[in-house]
C-alpha cells in the first residue's frame, strides 16, 4: 500500500472511532467525538446507536453538526427527547461508551473543567461538568480526547468536575461509582490507558513520527511506559475519503491538510 | 385569569376567549416575579432560549435572582451582565461554538455572584425530585469528585443515603421547588396546552418543580391545531399559569422548525460581553433603548429575521 498523508486530528479521529465497538450504544459530544463515532458507524460498527445528551437519539445529519443540540441532529433522527431521559439511560446502565474532552486531565484521568483556581473567588470560570461527571461516574467505559500540552497534563487537576480512576486503584469502587472510569486516552500525540495495577496512566502507543521525549515534555506527570512502544496505526485510504469527502468535508473539525 | 391587551400580534386569526385565556403580555408576567426568587428558566446552548423573558426582566430592573438552572448559559450571562444575578446553581454555561459565558465568569471571579456546581443529571434530578413530590432522589453522579466535596452555599445539597434493601450506597439530592419557571416553547393555545418541536431540554423537570410556570411562545394556535399533535405537547394546560406570545422570542437563539440560531448576532453579544461597558452599551441599544420585544426586533430588522426562517422539510 502507498503511503498516504494524512493529519494528526485525521489520527486522533481513526483512533477514537476504533473504541467504538459495533452494536454499542455511545454518548458522544461535538467536535472530534462526533466525528470519531460517525467515522466508526460507516466503517466497523454500523449498528452502534450514537445519542447525545440533548435526548437526540440516533440522529442521521445531511450536514455536520456544531453542536449536540443542533436542529441538523434534530431533523433526522429516531427519538428526540430531552436531556434527563437521556442522562437517565446512563444510570440505567444502557450507555457501553462515552468520549469525553477536557480543560485538564491528571494521571488517574481526573478531569477538571470548573476552576482555574479557588472555587469561590477563580481566576478563571470554566464552563462546568455538563453531562461529563455523569458520563464519567456511569458509561461503562470512558474516552478522553485532549491535546496533548504541557499545561492541560497536570499531575494533579485543581478541581475534580469529572472522576477519572480518583486516587487510584479501588477509589471509584469505594466511591459508589459503577462505570469502569476512562480506559483511554487519545491525543494528537499518542495514546494512553491507565496501568491495571496502579490506574495511572499508561503510554500504549506513540503516533507515527512523535518521540517519546516529545510527549515526556508535554506532560506534567511520570508517564508509565513499557518497552517495546508501539506505534499508532495509520488511518486506512477508506478512512481518510470518508473523513476527508463525506463526514467532515468542510473541515470543521478536522483541518485539511 | 384576567386578559388585558392581546391583540398587538393577533394575527393567528384565534378567536380569544376572555374567560379561559390565560394569555397576558410580558411586561405583565414579568411583573408577577419578585426580587430574590428561585427562578429556573429554559434554554438549551442557542436553542429554547427565553430571551424577550430575560430582556424584559432587565428593563424592569429585577435583582438579586437565585437561579436554579441546568446548562441555561443565555439566561444566566445575560442576568449576570445586567447585575441581576446573585447566585446560581448550575452544571454547565457555555455558548457552544464561542467560549465561555464572560459576563457570567466575571462575576463569579470578582466574587459578585456565588456558585454552586452540579452535573447535569445531579441538578435536574433535585427538580425532579420536586417534580415527583418526594424530598430527596437517590442517584449515582458527583460521588468522589469535587462537586461534592467543595463546600458551597446551599448546605444540604447532598447527603449519602443506604438503601434499605440492598445496602448500596446513593448520593441523595434533595427536592428543589424553584419560585418560578419562564419557559420558552414553539405553541401554546389560550389555555396554556404547551408544546415543542424537537428535543425539549429539562422543560418538563423545570416546568413540574416549579411553584408557577409562565410559559412564552412563538405562536398561539387553537386547541384543534395542538389535537392535531398530541405527541409534541410538553405541557397540559393545568401545569401553565400564564402564556406570553413573543414571535421571535428565542433570538439570537433558534427554534427548531421556526428559525435558526442568528449567529451574527451571537457573535456580536458574545464580542459586547468581553467587558462591562461594551455590555453595557450593547444593553442600552438592544434592551434599555427599546420598549418591548417589537422594538427589539425591529433593531434586530426584518431582513435578517426572514434569513432565519427554517425551510419547513428539514425544520432548520
Amino acid at each position: 500500500m502507498a503511503t498516504v498523508e494524512f493529519t494528526r486530528e485525521e489520527l486522533m479521529a481513526v483512533a477514537a472511532a476504533a473504541e467504538i465497538r459495533d452494536s454499542e450504544v455511545a454518548i458522544i459530544g461535538t467536535g472530534l467525538p462526533m466525528i470519531a463515532s460517525y467515522l466508526a458507524k460507516r466503517t466497523h460498527a454500523p449498528s452502534a446507536s450514537l445519542f447525545f445528551e440533548s435526548g437526540i437519539i440516533d440522529a442521521f445529519p445531511r450536514d455536520l453538526a456544531t453542536g449536540v443540540g443542533d436542529f441538523r441532529l434534530m431533523s433526522n433522527c429516531v427519538k428526540a427527547s430531552g436531556l434527563y431521559y437521556a442522562l437517565s439511560l446512563l444510570q440505567g446502565g444502557r450507555v457501553d461508551l462515552g468520549f469525553l474532552g477536557a480543560a485538564e486531565v491528571d494521571q488517574y484521568g481526573n478531569i477538571n473543567s470548573t476552576v482555574i483556581g479557588n472555587y469561590i473567588k477563580p481566576q478563571v470560570r470554566l464552563p462546568g461538568s455538563g453531562g461529563a461527571n455523569d458520563i464519567a461516574s456511569l458509561a461503562k467505559r470512558v474516552v478522553i480526547i485532549v491535546p496533548h500540552q504541557l499545561r492541560k497534563f497536570p499531575e494533579r487537576v485543581q478541581y475534580i468536575t469529572t472522576p477519572g480512576h480518583l486516587d487510584g486503584v479501588g477509589a471509584r469502587e469505594r466511591a459508589g461509582l459503577r462505570g469502569a472510569g476512562p480506559v483511554r486516552v487519545v491525543t494528537n500525540l499518542a495514546v494512553m490507558g491507565f496501568d491495571d495495577e496502579t490506574k495511572r496512566m499508561k503510554l500504549r502507543s506513540l503516533h507515527p513520527g512523535v518521540s517519546l521525549d516529545q510527549v515526556r515534555e508535554n506532560t506534567g506527570f511520570e508517564l508509565l511506559v513499557t518497552e517495546p512502544i508501539e506505534e499508532t496505526p495509520a488511518p486506512t485510504p477508506e478512512q481518510l475519503k470518508l473523513l476527508r469527502e463525506e463526514i467532515d468535508p468542510d473541515g470543521i473539525y478536522i483541518s485539511k491538510k | 385569569m384576567a386578559t388585558i391587551e392581546i391583540g398587538r400580534c393577533g394575527s393567528t386569526g384565534v378567536k380569544r376567549s376572555k374567560t379561559t385565556s390565560k394569555i397576558i403580555s410580558a411586561a405583565e408576567a414579568v411583573a408577577t416575579i419578585v426580587d430574590g426568587s428561585n427562578l429556573t428558566l429554559g434554554g438549551f446552548a442557542h436553542s429554547l432560549t427565553p430571551i424577550a423573558m430575560v430582556h424584559e426582566m432587565i428593563r424592569q430592573g429585577k435583582k438579586d435572582i437565585d437561579l436554579t438552572s441546568m446548562g441555561e448559559c443565555w439566561a444566566a450571562d445575560f442576568l449576570a451582565g445586567a447585575g441581576a444575578l446573585r447566585r446560581a446553581r448550575l452544571s454547565n454555561y457555555m455558548f457552544e461554538g464561542y467560549g465561555r459565558c464572560l459576563n457570567f465568569s466575571r462575576g463569579v471571579q470578582e466574587g459578585r455572584i456565588q456558585v454552586e456546581d452540579y452535573s447535569h443529571f445531579g441538578i435536574t434530578s433535585r427538580l425532579q425530585a420536586a417534580a415527583l413530590g418526594v424530598s430527596y432522589l437517590p442517584i449515582k453522579v458527583m460521588a468522589g469528585t469535587d462537586i461534592l466535596n467543595v463546600k458551597t452555599f446551599d448546605e444540604d445539597k447532598y447527603k449519602t443515603v443506604q438503601c434499605p434493601f440492598t445496602d448500596e450506597e446513593y448520593v441523595a439530592v434533595r427536592s428543589i421547588q424553584p419560585d418560578v419557571a419562564i419557559i420558552h416553547a414553539s405553541r401554546a393555545d389560550l389555555s396554556g396546552n404547551t408544546q415543542v418541536f424537537g428535543a425539549s431540554s429539562i422543560i418538563e423537570e423545570q416546568a413540574r418543580a416549579a411553584k408557577r410556570v409562565i410559559v412564552s411562545v412563538e405562536e398561539i394556535v387553537s386547541s384543534a391545531e395542538i389535537m392535531k399533535k398530541p405527541e409534541s405537547t410538553i405541557l397540559p394546560s393545568f401545569m401553565v399559569d400564564a402564556v406570553v406570545e413573543v414571535p421571535f422570542g428565542a433570538h439570537p437563539g433558534g427554534m427548531f422548525r421556526y428559525y435558526n440560531q442568528d449567529d451574527k448576532h451571537i457573535g456580536r453579544y458574545w464580542e459586547a460581553s468581553r467587558t462591562p461597558e461594551t455590555f453595557q452599551e450593547y444593553l442600552n441599544e438592544f434592551v434599555y433603548g427599546v420598549q418591548d420585544l417589537w422594538g427589539y426586533l425591529k433593531k434586530i430588522g426584518i431582513r435578517q429575521l426572514m434569513t432565519l426562517r427554517a425551510d419547513p422539510k428539514l425544520g432548520y
